[in-house]
């Protein structure tokens, strides 16, 4: 697989890490990560860099996840890139939210490495086509 | 302490019309044992430790070991209930509890440890919610505060109910409180 560029947005940088850590195990390798802390500072990594994927909690101070993606969509930035959410917030309702706001995949807090495997390796393989 | 200044983060109720707010509030008044359920409080620490950090944890009736030094971290619930899930442990707890989420070692109560304290905390609060499905869509989270520091205790005026259970996680031990001070 040739090298991947992945964005994770979380306001809490061990979430940050733990994320980045599931992902190599996941088999992502080699891969740079850009980390944002809040959707405002993920729009300027977007602005400067190319991802093949963005992974983003939802409760996050400054500007949330739901309207990070919502700008990611209204801006063209990262078009075709795959979004995924990772967050506390369980409900179909969110589940909805995220998907309309432009959302491919949603991984629940707490979450195992398989699972992100599972929800992220089909993802990448598309926009990679490995 | 007062939980109403706890900002709340994206997941916060969204003013549907009042008719649904009462339909929901009444389900879940009717529905109030499963929030008060204490096995919801169990499984969610069980669930949280066993996939984040790979460890086992159970309930304990023993007292918690008492530190000089402890760290409590609190995420305050908006919406259909409001109130707050609190997290404690003793420093040294605090620091076995971030090593295994992080992979790291830590001497210290650094900003890395308070901040995986933090998202225990924010995971414990979505995982018990999740439990409970009129909260589930109906109740968001706030951002995890985290306080640290020796002789201090929480104190929350006449709360409408309170679960304060204590876990066993390896040798140490730890106290997670879910207390509702409202049901809309």
């Amino acid at each position: 697989m040739s090298e991947m560029r992945v964005l994770i947005v979380d306001d809490s940088s061990v979430m940050r890490k733990i994320v980045e850590r599931s992902l190599r195990q996941a088999g992502l390798n080699p891969m740079t990560v850009f980390e944002a802390g809040s959707g405002v500072e993920g729009l300027e990594v977007l602005s400067n860099q190319s991802v093949h994927l963005i992974l983003s909690d939802i409760n996050m101070p400054s500007m949330d996840g739901l309207e990070f993606l919502r700008q990611i969509r209204a801006r063209n930035l990262a078009e075709g890139v795959p979004v995924v959410m990772i967050t506390t917030e369980s409900s179909e309702e969110h589940v909805k939210q995220a998907i309309l706001a432009g959302a491919q995949g949603y991984i629940r807090k707490p979450f195992t490495a398989e699972q992100v495997k599972e929800r992220v390796l089909p993802l990448v393989a598309a926009v990679v086509g490995g | 302490m007062a939980l109403n200044g706890i900002r709340m983060g994206a997941g916060r109720w969204r003013g549907e019309s009042s008719e649904m707010e009462n339909t929901m509030a009444q389900s879940l008044r009717e529905n109030l044992h499963l929030v008060s359920d204490p096995s919801n409080l169990d499984l969610s620490v069980e669930e949280v430790f066993s996939m984040m950090l790979g460890a086992a944890c159970h309930p304990v009736e023993e007292a918690p070991v008492e530190e000089d030094e402890t760290i409590t971290a609190v995420v305050g619930f908006g919406g259909l209930l409001s109130g707050a899930c609190v997290f404690r442990s003793g420093g040294t707890t605090a620091l076995e509890i971030a090593g295994k989420l992080t992979g790291m070692e830590f001497a210290e109560i650094d900003d890395t440890v308070k901040d995986a304290i933090g998202e225990v905390c924010n995971m414990l609060a979505g995982a018990w919610k999740g439990r409970i499905p009129d909260l589930s869509a109906n109740c968001g989270l706030s951002i995890p505060a985290v306080i640290t520091g020796s002789n201090y205790q929480i104190h929350v005026q006449a709360p409408e109910f309170k679960l304060h259970h204590i876990y066993r996680f390896e040798s140490s031990s730890f106290e997670v409180t879910i207390i509702c001070d409202g049901l809309q």
